[in-house]
């Protein structure tokens, strides 16, 4: 039968082997290839409650599926596997490999807020994809954000010394983010501060303080433009 | 002068027509075919109504005590109308308790039957004993106690299928039942009361909690206790390995196969026309709807009539209705039934 819905085929779930013999018969390549089931076995109850510990998934489970969250979404109209909808009912049903398998669009959000203030039911879809990045980054599925690693420098010198030095904040921070303490784009923003120094427009400013240069080929055009003024204030005036 | 109303069916609507016609000075003869007066709500063992919240018992019981304690009314229980002659204003009914009751208007107050859910055998009722109605949790309320039939355990995970009897063109049942969708939001909610720890799932085509039931039922159902709402219509319930249920059909909504288990599956059974329907529209000589309710006559003028002048119909008969619109209609019926004596009173003087 033919697959009238390709887009619901992820390619993990299709198995192809390049070399099979089954009974005899060649199957090699795309002769044996195979779609694993996506049915959805069980629910995992428990998830919904772990997602709404994060601030701003509080409401997550209010949502009932109206996709005025997606249909909204600034993300959305670039990107059509970002859908707000699909992840919160991932949410609600345990479906924890579904936020996984999209880590990498999930942590896109905008925070435009179009969600929130169209949801009818007040879910703040922004605040769960919030809540979302921050989970995938706990459970280690993703990277420690730079945010992240400045807020643990911070709170830690606090804890320490009940204060912070900046210097050591920014220092720290660049370090464990493995950023150079003066970055790529600093060095090359002053070297090409230098190359582009004005030092030839400051001369000619303090040239032209001293001597004020005419324009060149100015000649009478001053004293043309001066009668020019007169005549049309008379003729106007009388 | 007719100063009689023959009222058939003791339950809200019956209840409240009988109330209506004895407290406006005249007499109701009361014919209920049960042994007991209440109708559904007391015979189904109902728990708390919707939207009052209240026991039925005491709700309905109120009710059948104010018809018994009127002196206005006479009741013929485990009784039914077997022949009724004559026109309107002076109609004799034949009873099978072989009395007779002469009356001038007639309301058929005859309700409902629940759908019996083995029409629908792939949903499994009547095969696994864990498959039940909305009846029997109403009863499990009442009783306190949330148990699967099957060996008393307490269900981890209930679902709750809509639409069991209603809105299917394949067993000629093409009408919604109106009040299911809010009967089972409440159902719910009364089954985390008994019982915190177990999820409630309701698979739903649409829910159809109308007015002011969206809220007060279908949100709060939701938002204060949890209950799950995922659309699906369920294509088959067997049996796992370990016993439990299995749920088989497609969430809709991700266009994925689901296949859950369940320790307790609860069908939320519709309302079909009184099962007695035929043998009424023959003894009364009314006519039926095209599905087999009570037909209507025309209802801006002719409030309350069917398709025979004199007989009055309210609730349930005409098609699903809720528990208080069946009241307020059956006081209605009990006012037209009342006119026409009156009517009859002002002709002849």
């Amino acid at each position: 039968m033919a697959i009238h819905e390709k887009s619901l085929i992820e390619p993990e779930r299709l198995l192809r082997h390049e070399t099979l013999v089954v009974d005899g018969v060649d199957v090699s390549g795309h002769w044996n290839t195979m779609i694993t089931p996506r049915t959805i076995t069980d629910y995992d109850d428990d998830f919904e409650a772990v997602i709404q510990r994060y601030p701003g998934a509080e409401n997550v489970h209010r949502c009932w599926q109206c996709g005025s969250c997606t249909n909204s979404c600034t993300m959305y109209a670039q990107n059509v596997q970002f859908n707000p909808r699909y992840w919160i009912y991932a949410v609600r049903t345990g479906l924890k490999e579904e936020i996984i398998k999209d880590k990498d669009i999930i942590w896109q959000c905008v925070s435009c807020n179009k969600c929130t203030s169209i949801c009818p039911k007040d879910v703040r879809p922004e605040g769960v994809m919030k809540a979302l990045a921050h989970w995938l980054e706990d459970e280690g599925h993703m990277p420690k954000s730079p945010s992240r690693v400045f807020d643990e420098e911070f709170t830690e010198q606090i804890y320490a010394r009940g204060r912070i030095e900046d210097s050591l904040v920014l220092l720290n921070f660049f370090r464990k983010t493995g950023q150079p303490l003066v970055p790529q784009w600093l060095r090359v923003f002053g070297v090409r501060l230098m190359q582009h120094l004005p030092v030839g427009l400051g001369m000619r400013f303090a040239r032209n303080v001293l001597i004020a240069p005419r324009t060149r080929s100015w000649g009478r055009t001053g004293e043309v433009l001066r009668q020019y003024v007169r005549e049309q204030k008379e003729a106007t005036h009388g | 002068m007719q100063d009689t109303v023959l009222i058939v069916g003791a339950g809200p609507a019956g209840l409240s027509a009988a109330a209506q016609v004895a407290s406006a000075g005249y007499k109701a003869v009361l014919v209920e075919k049960e042994d007991v007066l209440g109708g559904a709500p007391i015979i189904s063992g109902y728990a708390r109504l919707v939207p009052s919240g209240e026991w039925a018992k005491d709700a309905i019981g109120r009710m059948v005590k104010r018809v018994e304690e009127d002196g206005n009314v006479t009741i013929h229980k485990g009784t039914k109308v077997t022949q009724l002659n004559g026109e309107a204003g002076k109609f004799t009914a034949k009873l099978s308790n072989g009395k007779s009751v002469k009356a001038g208007a007639v309301v058929l107050a005859t309700g409902f039957t629940h759908f019996d859910s083995v029409n629908k055998p792939e949903w499994g009722f009547g095969t696994f004993p864990d498959v039940v109605t909305t009846t029997q949790v109403e009863q499990m309320v009442t009783a306190g106690k949330i148990a699967c039939p099957s060996d008393g355990r307490t269900p981890e995970r209930v679902a709750i299928l809509l639409c069991v009897g209603s809105r299917d063109r394949q067993i000629g049942r093409e009408w919604c039942s109106k009040i299911c969708c809010t009967v089972s939001a409440n159902l719910a909610m009364e089954i985390k009361e008994l019982s915190p720890k177990t999820q409630v799932f309701i698979y739903y085509m649409d829910i159809r909690t109308f007015g002011l039931y969206e809220d007060r039922f279908y949100w709060k159902s939701q938002e204060e206790f949890r209950t799950k709402f995922v659309k699906a219509r369920i294509a088959e319930v067997t049996a796992a390995p370990d016993g439990r249920l299995l749920l088989k059909g497609e969430d809709t909504l991700v266009k994925r196969p689901i296949v859950i288990p369940f320790d307790m599956v609860v069908h939320a059974v519709g309302m079909d026309p009184n099962m007695d329907n035929p043998e009424i529209s023959k003894v009364f000589g009314v006519g039926l709807e095209q599905h087999g309710f009570i037909e209507r006559g025309e209802h801006y003028t002719n409030t309350c009539g069917t398709t025979r002048p004199g007989i009055y119909s309210c609730g349930a008969a005409y098609g699903p209705e809720t528990i208080d619109d069946s009241i307020s209609q059956g006081m209605a019926a009990g006012a037209r039934a009342i006119a026409d004596l009156h009517g009859m009173t002002r002709k002849a003087s």
